[in-house]
């Protein structure tokens, strides 16, 4: 693991330092502030189409943050799924691409360390992301409904956080296994339409990862199962994508 | 008398791609500081060998040392001990060139006055002390003498450059040679290329690798030496035509040509050479002005080694 501190303190300084730290944070906080307000003002804008329209009569109940809540959920579990793939489908390709993977790789830097740090780098940034997110949605849907319980915020942004973790493992392995970052989002995406497809098989949610890609909104409405082994099952997903990540770079030829 | 264990010893090294063979039983070995050029046409197989000695490819067969440590087992034991340049070196475009030296030097583990000082004396010999513009925005002759410097951070026993110069205008490459050549005597340097001036100009023994195979190893003047039929440059005031048939019909000579006043021979046998001409200039009865061996050029050498079926 020789130069994994120093290769992740690069890694953290990329980050601060280029345009990824306005992408993903950037797509957080758009949500994370555009949602409380659009959640008090879409009861008004559909009861003033349906007036306009001969005959339709429409009656929404009063929003509350519930509704800015499930916005904040809807975009996490939507928009921040691609732009989780899109964005790190290149974690390990951009560097093999770039060529500066070839100058770090023959200092004493190893190639499970090279991958760990990636991870590690890519991790740090999605948490401080969606946290800065929940954050702003909290704030801002205090000031738009005058309530806004942390609680239920928390652990609604924790679940799909832990699902975001399973995605970023999962583009961990495809990144270093593949040599066009195109083609590991494509991967990615394929892996999420899996998970999605499984969701409609009970015991899949109630024992796999596939337990975490619409854990947010069942947390957020009361619905959602015991965690628990989607929890276990999608750490050791995440694992399993990270070792074999480590696994398959580290065959590779650069 | 102690025996040195080699810089790099190739044994029998073969890396094939399906069918095709990139590496065919390679034999080469880089005395421990020496500046070796390891030329070639593109495409012979330089590259391959150097990504081997990396540890970016694994070798099909054979076995690869450097400093007598297989490369294939050895791991961070001998990255820790060589600089590489690769032939497009990728840095991060963000960073100063500073910051890449100092992030290079942190993944050696150096660090603290250690670090300070060769990271300054390094920005010294690239010529980039005063340049605080990021790599990104820096000429390609700027990010090779980069790419040498980065390869230096940790003083290492062993420099393994990849086609260093070959896309610099004249300027780029005589900066980069010229940090090549301050290390002679410094450090082992070995130095893939396929321009035979920069060989010539700063590498003191040469590997000529052709389709896969080194088809000679030696120092560069016992390769002119060795290869080339020397040549013999003869000025005389007159009497050309009759001097030239009188060496076409000599045994030591193997062809002759004139242009106004001199006379090249290639020759076979130097020293009856040297004794047959003045002589036979005297029998003419004409002046002798010059009277100098030419040694055949890297080039011709080269060409002769490699390039007759092309």
């Amino acid at each position: 693991m020789r130069g994994f501190g120093a290769f992740l303190g690069k890694e953290l300084r990329e980050i601060a330092r280029t345009w990824r730290i306005w992408v993903l944070p950037g797509i957080v906080l758009f949500f994370a502030l555009s949602g409380p307000p659009l959640a008090k003002v879409t009861p008004q804008i559909l009861e003033s189409f349906a007036g306009s329209q001969p005959g339709v009569i429409m009656q929404l109940p009063t929003p509350t943050y519930v509704d800015a809540y499930a916005s904040w959920v809807k975009n996490l579990s939507q928009m921040m799924v691609f732009a989780v793939i899109i964005i790190f489908g290149g974690l390990v390709t951009s560097e093999t691409k770039s060529g500066t993977a070839v100058l770090v790789l023959t200092k004493p830097l190893s190639r499970p360390a090279f991958v760990l740090a990636k991870f590690t780098g890519a991790l740090v940034l999605l948490t401080g992301s969606i946290l800065v997110g929940a954050l702003a949605t909290w704030g801002v849907t205090l000031v738009t409904f005058g309530e806004a319980p942390v609680g239920i915020l928390a652990r609604t942004t924790g679940a799909w956080l832990a699902f975001g973790v399973v995605l970023l493992g999962v583009m961990t392995l495809v990144s270093a296994w593949l040599s066009s970052q195109a083609g590991a989002a494509g991967l990615g995406i394929g892996v999420w339409f899996v998970l999605l497809m499984l969701t409609i098989w009970e015991p899949s949610v109630h024992y796999t990862p596939a337990g975490l890609v619409n854990a947010a909104s069942g947390v957020l409405m009361g619905t959602a199962p015991d965690l628990a082994w989607p929890l276990v099952t999608g750490a050791l997903m995440v694992a399993g994508c990270v070792a074999g990540a480590v696994a398959v770079f580290s065959r590779r030829e650069l | 008398m102690v025996d040195t264990v080699p810089a790099i010893r190739l044994r029998r090294l073969t890396k094939t791609y399906g069918d095709a063979h990139a590496l065919d039983g390679v034999e080469l070995t880089v005395p421990e500081g020496s500046v070796f050029g390891f030329l070639g046409p593109n495409g012979a197989g330089k590259t391959t060998t150097l990504r081997i000695l990396t540890g970016l490819a694994r070798a099909t067969s054979g076995s690869a040392k450097v400093f007598g440590i297989e490369v294939a087992d050895a791991g961070n034991d001998v990255r820790a001990r060589i600089g590489f340049l690769p032939d497009v070196p990728g840095f991060y475009d963000w960073m100063t060139a500073e910051e890449f030296l100092r992030f290079a030097g942190s993944l050696f583990g150096i660090a603290g006055s250690t670090l300070d000082a060769r990271v300054e004396s390094l920005l010294d010999l690239a010529g980039l002390t005063d340049v605080t513009t990021k790599v990104g925005g820096y000429s390609r002759g700027m990010k090779q003498r980069l790419g040498v410097a980065q390869a230096l951070i940790n003083a290492p026993s062993l420099l393994m450059l990849d086609e260093p110069t070959s896309a610099l205008d004249p300027i780029g490459r005589k900066e980069v040679l010229d940090m090549i050549a301050s290390l002679a005597g410094r450090t082992t340097v070995f130095f893939s290329t396929h321009i035979l001036s920069d060989v010539e100009r700063v590498c003191d023994t040469v590997a000529i690798l052709d389709r896969g195979h080194v088809v000679t190893q030696a120092p560069i003047d016992e390769l002119k030496a060795r290869y080339g039929a020397q040549k013999v440059v003869v000025d005389v005031t007159g009497g050309v035509e009759d001097l030239v048939r009188d060496f076409e019909r000599e045994a030591w000579a193997s062809a002759v040509a004139h242009e106004n006043h001199t006379i090249e021979v290639t020759v076979a046998d130097v020293d009856a050479a040297r004794r047959a001409i003045p002589a036979a200039v005297a029998a003419r009865g004409v002046g002798l002005v010059r009277f100098e061996g030419g040694e055949v050029s890297l080039e011709e050498v080269f060409v002769d080694l490699v390039g007759g079926d092309r």
